[in-house]
């Protein structure tokens, strides 16, 4: 599976080698066995996989969730290794994950959250005209509501309203990586619309974006570059977007059987 | 008993206390009042650990003597004047009320809160000045809130008494907000605040405790409502080294509804000590207790409440919630919710403490975005204190309580 020649000149974004991830709490139980994957700027890579496989992991891995510990491998953004940086000096360099289940925060707004993530990323506090204005032109793609940035984060949301949320939040900050955490899932067909729009709208050639879902339906929107299956903490299999539509249409299991007797026959 | 008992200093004795009060000019009857305070104050020992409200504030090496009484600096401003033409409403101080409001004071004063009551109490009785008193009669409503400052900047190895007599008419309406302030120096504060809310009456009571690091202070505060009457205590502890307040809630009338709101935000060995009742006397009552400590450094918390329906309130319902967040490995919180229930007819009664650090996905969630641990935590703390700081409805007041959580936690230890 080559990259072409296009991809390999534009920069790469994401670059997972060969990485293993256990869960700090049960350091005996890894996750992540070996994980390899290059995004480029400009480019959509699917992550797909049946459910427990270990999708969110990998993503809050990358992102530098304190709930997993990388044994071995690295990840790096932009050509930095940023695999030792603490979560908030990722999110800082441009790092956003959008998650697949967003935490309530009460009694923190929306709005309060995205002036100090701002603050944060940019090094000083944006002006406030300026920020209503980005905030009400994100809203409006997102077509959600004004009164929604006043509400407290993921406080009481519907699962609609918190992958919107995300959303919002990665038109904000601007990342130049973003990963989405079954972004799709919870939202009925017209939101799935709405989002995705939105995520496209978002994309920039400088971003790249990894998406991950088990359902094939929010590639309609989005279209990936790439697509890879997750199994067992591997990915087992990589390819164009025709490979989702193989999911699609068959599931996993052709796949993995597949797997299964090429992995049964190697070993012998 | 006698090793709990400490040696009366000069200035809290009986002839030191009339003297005093002589030279302030006060009427007979009062005289005779402090009297029976500073007897009851040199009867009565400190309280021990073993009375349960004292169990984890140790008083029993403290000694009262360090503490020289002294006059309590006390400013009040808003609301009408003292006198003003509107009836019969005042503002002023409790000591400018002796006069003009004699049979007011003299039955009103004490008679929520009796001298005898404990060692503290009657140390106020016995050494207030100055004091507050604010009186809405009946139907009348003071549009801007009441705001009355101990302000003991000046003071030190002083002992000062706040004394504030709320009295709100039939359906009046005020509000009130205690400030207190000292310097560096040691401090000790024996406050009381006596309120009685008639019938329908609404009162707001906001405490903002600012006290310097050597301040101790202990309060009681406590309240009867009337049929229909409402209060509501909003109370924030952000200084001192000791804070023990008490805040006591009788609801009497049919249909009375209060709530006690309390924030504290600790770091260093900041301690503090909340004691809440919510006794339900009549029919329906509503009562609605929460209390929020955010613990850094080596700071405690301590809540013991009791909810408590009595037999004839039919209908009560009453909801008692203690919240405590650790910001540190060395930071403590003890948590005790009582509920006492002598009728079968409660609609609704609920309580909850929890003790622990903070949600490590919300961390994580905000850290994710950027900000880095100490800005998200106080986010965080800020977020937690919202559901009190909404009650803050006096003006800078909420924005005030969120400046200062990002300032003092900009150098708590965490
Ligand atoms: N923090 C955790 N504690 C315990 N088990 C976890 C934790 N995170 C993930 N797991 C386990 O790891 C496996 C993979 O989970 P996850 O990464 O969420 O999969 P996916 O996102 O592909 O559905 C599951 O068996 C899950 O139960
Ligand atoms: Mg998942």
């Amino acid at each position: 599976m080559s990259e072409t020649v296009s991809e390999s000149v534009s920069e790469p974004i994401l670059e997972v080698r060969d990485l293993h991830v256990s869960i700090a709490d049960e350091p005996d139980v890894q996750i992540v066995k070996g994980v390899d994957l290059t995004v480029h700027a400009g480019e959509v890579h699917a992550l797909m996989g049946p459910n427990g496989s270990g999708k969110s992991t990998l993503a809050n891995a990358i992102a530098g969730s304190p709930a997993y510990v990388i044994d071995s491998g690295e990840v790096r953004y932009r050509g930095e290794d940023v695999t030792t940086l603490t979560p908030d000096e990722r999110g800082r360099l441009g790092m956003f994950l959008s998650f697949q289940y967003p935490t309530p925060i009460p009694g923190v707004t929306m709005v309060n959250l995205l002036r100090m993530a701002i603050k944060s990323r940019r090094g000083e506090e944006p002006s406030a005209r300026e920020f209503l204005t980005e905030l009400r032109e994100t809203l409006q793609t997102l077509r959600m509501d004004e009164d929604f940035a006043r509400r407290y984060v993921n406080d009481g949301f519907s699962g609609g309203e918190k992958k919107r949320a995300e959303i919002l939040q990665l038109g904000m900050l601007k990342p130049e990586l973003a990963i989405l955490d079954e972004t799709d899932s919870g939202l009925d067909v017209d939101a799935l619309r709405t989002v995705a729009e939105g995520v496209n709208a978002l994309h920039h050639p400088g971003m790249g974006i990894l998406l991950i879902t088990h359902y094939q339906r929010i590639l309609n929107y989005i279209m990936p570059d790439r697509v890879h299956v997750l199994f067992d903490g591997r990915i087992v299999r990589s390819g164009g977007p025709q490979l989702a539509h193989e999911i699609e249409s068959g599931g996993y299991d052709p796949i993995l059987q597949e797997l299964g007797i090429a992995v049964a026959a190697a070993a012998s | 008993m006698s090793e709990s008992t400490t040696a009366v200093a000069p200035l809290h004795a009986e002839q030191a206390v009339l003297a005093a009060a002589v030279q302030r000019g006060e009427p007979e009857w009062l005289l005779e009042r402090r009297a029976e305070a500073a007897r009851a104050f040199a009867a009565l020992p400190l309280p021990t650990p073993a009375l349960r409200p004292w169990r984890y504030t140790d008083v029993t090496r403290l000694d009262l003597a360090a503490f020289v009484p002294a006059d309590t600096p006390i400013a009040i401003e808003g609301g009408a004047d003292g006198d003003a033409p509107d009836g019969d409403a005042y503002v002023g101080t409790l000591s400018g009320a002796l006069e003009g409001r004699r049979a007011l004071v003299a039955e009103r004063l004490g008679a929520l809160v009796p001298a005898t009551e404990g060692k503290f109490i009657a140390a106020n009785a016995a050494l207030w000045s100055g004091g507050a008193l604010v009186h809405a009669p009946a139907g009348h409503a003071f549009d801007e809130p009441i705001i009355v400052t101990v302000d003991a900047g000046e003071l030190a190895d002083a002992a000062v008494h706040p004394r504030l007599l709320i009295e709100a008419g039939e359906q009046s309406e005020l509000t009130v907000v205690l400030r207190t302030r000292s310097g560096d120096a040691p401090l000790l504060a024996a406050g009381v605040v006596e309120i009685d809310v008639a019938q329908a009456a609404r009162v707001r009571l906001l405490i903002d405790d600012r006290w310097g690091a050597a301040t101790r202070d202990f309060t009681t505060i406590r309240a009867r409502l009337g049929r229909d009457a409402d209060l509501r205590v909003a109370s924030l502890a952000i200084g001192g080294a000791i804070l023990k307040q008490t805040v006591e809630v009788v609801l009497e009338g049919e249909g009375a509804n209060s709530s006690i709101r309390a924030v504290a935000l600790g770091d260093g060995d900041q301690h503090f000590d909340f004691v809440t009742l919510q006794d339900h006397v009549g029919p329906r009552s509503i009562s609605d207790v929460e209390v929020k400590a955010a613990l850094a450094g080596a700071s405690r918390s301590i809540y013991y409440g009791i909810t408590r329906v009595g037999e004839d309130a039919a209908g009560a319902e009453a909801n008692q919630q203690n919240r405590n967040l650790l910001l540190s490995n060395s930071s403590k919180a003890d948590s005790d919710p009582v509920l006492e229930i002598l009728t079968a007819d409660v609609i609704r009664c609920g309580h909850a403490a929890t003790v622990g650090p903070v949600d490590q996905d919300a961390l994580f969630y905000l850290q994710s975005r950027g900000l880095d641990r100490r800005t998200a935590l106080q986010l965080l703390v800020s977020g937690f204190f919202q559901s009190v700081a909404r009650d803050l409805a006096v003006e800078g007041m909420a924005d005030d309580l969120e400046r200062t959580v990002f300032a003092k936690l900009a150098r708590a230890v965490l």
